[in-house]
């Protein structure tokens, strides 16, 4: 035990003066997550209410009824900024430049062809790379014609037979009944709780989970680079047991990723204002993470003829896990079969279980903790038995 | 010819290691697939939608949010699923219609439909989508109803049928809709090209500075100071590191540019025009690789600084999301980059159609970039050799 101790204290002395464990697991993730933030904040189309414009150049009481009630409540939700604009010259001119998402043009004839059961229609116009407000602009004007056509139809299926059984009632006083009937279906809102990290908590936890497999290499991989020096021999010709080197080693994985990962969260959490969540989760999570990192590192490590192939090998699949576990981009948002696939990276589980951890309580972290581990327990097994033949040498 | 050599050994250096081979070539090619894949093409809002048991109205709701433009509508097994994937952010918005819907709409009783969203402005916004297919659908229920209420239809079904038919002779009131304003994104633009092209920027850079390390191999190992007791300058030493460099991009280019048109069908634009880009680019990146190697000692060292230089100044430089989107003020910092010029180029010569003479000024900027950093590379690779 203390020699594994005083094997991983000679590791860590080694690894912070050469500061290259310092640059990749601290230094790289959290200037990347820096980077990351304060190119994509303001980007995120999250953020922004929808700009839409109104040109109401009709004065009769449908136009008005649309502007006052149904934009009226629109504006109300905070989610829509209607503003009111003179011309359409002027409003396509702003829609144009893209200060306003869309337009929605009510023509001046618009209320007294409804009412004389002519066809009518209202005008959208929306900026050309909108396509998403534009589209919920044409939606709300789609409701009120919508609205407008039940009374049509009703009054016309009425009329159509009959005029059923209050004799026959005048096309206006039906159309009053129809106006006055409750909507047949009633849509109700359901707020669901966000377990999705935010943009600056996403680029903290993604840099640093993506480096934390980067980290861990320099534990075990060094074992390799102690058999090429030679100072594996020495070491096994001292009188330290086998478990103890292997054990030094690991110990020095471990502890490489505990510390990057406390620097992390701490340094991104006061310099940037990133949101962990429960600090009991968040640290079940790391450890978990951490040790999954540990498993696949030091199974590659372990098929690797030198330390210079292991280290390459470990590269090539920490950066395809790495992408694969949406540590730049969230792949689980993906469509198709790429938001499956993303189960097969360790990084998608550590991900998936901070969203959880803000969507709920801690009990949340343990089926991706335990995933994580399942990753860990499967490749270290194997990597083990391996090792031990490694350290016979 | 010695400088030649020099810079064939180093290509050798480099792609006899399998891995290296993997990061220049198929990494690349494996993004643009993904972000094709994935961004490329519509980004619309995708509503989920659990309607098991709604009955046929229930499915002709779904058809009516079908026809919805700019919405994906993707059916969810179970309710309890569909909030689960709107919290994890996986869908934009969900919409249960509930079992027995058919029924309660025919026998005339009240029926509410749910819409969840996250507190998001964009789960929120589509709601208004979702009311207005749910209003299409209300015309036609709501005049049945009223049909049966008033006594003129025997049924609610027969009222629906009434008004299906009448709805198409009914004088409707509609909606026109038209766009106004540029494009930022060319319209002919395919699925793969703008994802192309910054990545093909993005890994010339970030591959040149990682090949830093192979200059610090080659001085840790003596192999330069042994070059240079033989009689050979080291301005011969100096033009073989970068012409090997230069060989290197180059090549890569060449790979993943005809690979991503013959596979996934990109379009580059005028080929004289992307040359220019490609060797100017390939240029600006030897340049800052050769500087970075030799202002590092340990090869770990410099991994840690190109990977934080190359991927920063790639994102800073438009290539992991497009510089049109960037705020104006982004916009200027980012063209402190080589990567933003060269994304210009790129989207002249792709979006635009432009040829080489459309591209002149970000090519003269190119040009000055690969000017001074290899002068600084020069000046400091004869430093560090001579030390």
């Amino acid at each position: 035990m203390r020699s594994a101790v005083l094997i991983c204290v000679k590791d860590l002395k080694a690894r912070f003066r050469d500061r290259s464990a310092l640059l990749i697991g601290i230094v790289v993730p959290l200037g990347l997550a820096f980077i990351f933030n304060s190119i994509f904040s303001g980007i995120s189309g999250d953020s922004k209410a929808i700009q839409l414009g109104v040109v109401a150049l009709d004065r009769g009481p449908i136009a008005q009824q649309f502007v006052s009630q149904v934009l009226g409540a629109v504006g109300r939700s905070g989610l829509i900024a209607v503003q009111q604009e003179s011309s359409v010259a002027g409003a396509r001119a702003l829609t144009a430049k893209g200060t306003l998402n869309a337009v929605i043009v009510i023509p001046a004839d618009f209320s007294a062809r409804v009412e004389a059961n002519q066809p009518a229609s209202m005008r959208v116009i929306g900026n050309v790379d909108s396509p998403i407000s534009s589209e919920v602009a044409r939606s709300i004007a789609e409701s009120y014609a919508a609205d407008l056509n039940r009374v049509r139809l009703s009054v016309a299926t009425v009329v159509a037979h009959g005029g059923g059984n209050s004799g026959a009632p005048s096309p206006g006083r039906l159309a009053a009944l129809a106006a006055a009937a409750a909507a047949p279906v009633a849509v109700r809102d359901v707020s669901a709780k966000s377990k999705e990290l935010d943009q600056k908590s996403f680029f903290a936890a993604g840099m640093a989970v993506f480096f934390l497999f980067f980290t861990v290499q320099f534990g075990v991989t060094s074992l390799l680079e102690e058999r090429s020096d030679g100072t594996l021999a020495r070491l096994l010709a001292a009188p330290i047991t086998r478990t103890s080197i292997l054990g030094g080693k690991l110990l020095t994985s471990f502890l490489l990723g505990v510390i990057s990962m406390v620097v992390l969260v701490a340094a991104t959490s006061l310099l940037f204002g990133a949101s962990w969540g429960n600090p009991a989760g968040v640290a079940v999570l790391i450890v978990a993470a951490i040790l999954a990192a540990m498993g696949i590192m030091a199974l590659i490590a372990t098929l690797a003829k030198n330390a210079e192939q292991a280290g390459n090998w470990q590269s090539v699949v920490a950066v395809v896990l790495g992408l694969l576990g949406g540590t730049f981009f969230p792949v689980s948002q993906a469509p198709g079969v790429l938001s499956k696939l993303t189960f097969a990276a360790p990084q998608a589980w550590f991900l998936r279980g901070l969203g959880d951890l803000r969507g709920g309580g801690i009990s949340v972290v343990w089926l991706p903790a335990l995933a994580m581990l399942g990753f860990a327990v499967v490749t270290g097994g194997i990597a083990m038995t391996r090792l031990r033949h490694i350290a016979e040498v | 010819m010695k400088a030649i050599w020099i810079a064939l050994a180093n290509l050798h250096r480099m792609f006899r290691v399998r891995t290296n081979i993997f990061f220049v070539f198929v990494f690349p090619m494996v993004l643009i697939l993904v972000l094709g894949a994935t961004f490329g093409g519509s980004s619309s809002p995708r509503l989920g939608v659990a309607a098991q048991g709604s009955g046929p109205l229930g499915a002709a709701l779904v058809r009516q949010l079908d026809r919805t433009p700019h919405l994906r509508v993707e059916s969810v097994s179970s309710p309890a699923t569909l909030l689960t994937q709107v919290q994890r952010g996986n869908l934009t918005a969900g919409l249960v219609i509930p079992p027995g819907y058919d029924t309660a709409v025919r026998a005339g009783h009240g029926v509410a439909v749910r819409y969840m969203a996250r507190p998001g402005q964009s789960s929120q916004q589509l709601s208004e989508t979702v009311r207005g297919a749910v209003a299409q659908q209300a015309a036609l229920l709501g005049a049945a109803r009223f049909a049966v209420a008033e006594r003129s239809a025997p049924s609610f079904s027969a009222g629906l049928a009434e008004a299906a038919a009448l709805s198409r002779a009914v004088p409707a009131v509609s909606v026109t809709s038209s766009t106004a304003g540029t494009p930022l994104f060319s319209k002919t633009l395919g699925q793969f090209d703008l994802g192309a092209s910054t990545q093909l920027l993005l890994f010339l850079f970030l591959i040149a500075l990682t090949g830093a390390v192979a200059l610090i191999e080659t001085r840790r190992l003596g192999v330069s100071r042994r070059v240079l007791s033989t009689p050979t300058s080291p301005g011969t030493v100096i033009a073989g590191e970068t012409l090997g460099r230069v060989l290197i991009s180059v090549i890569q280019a060449v790979v993943i540019i005809l690979g991503s048109s013959l596979l996934f069908g990109v379009n580059w634009g005028q080929p004289i025009g992307v040359a220019a880009v490609v060797i100017l680019f390939a240029l600006v990146a030897a340049g800052a690789g050769i500087f970075l190697g030799t202002l590092f000692r340990t090869e770990q060292q410099a991994i840690g600084v190109s990977l934080l230089l190359g991927l920063g100044l790639g994102a800073l430089g438009g290539c992991m999301v497009p510089l049109e989107v960037f705020s104006p003020t982004m916009k200027r910092v980012a063209h402190i980059t080589p990567q933003a010029w060269g994304n210009d180029a790129f989207a002249r010569l792709v979006g635009h159609g432009a040829s080489i003479t459309g591209i002149l000024p970000q090519l003269g900027v190119l040009a000055a970039y690969a000017v001074v950093l290899l002068a600084l590379a020069t000046w400091r690779l004869r430093r560090v050799l001579s030390a």
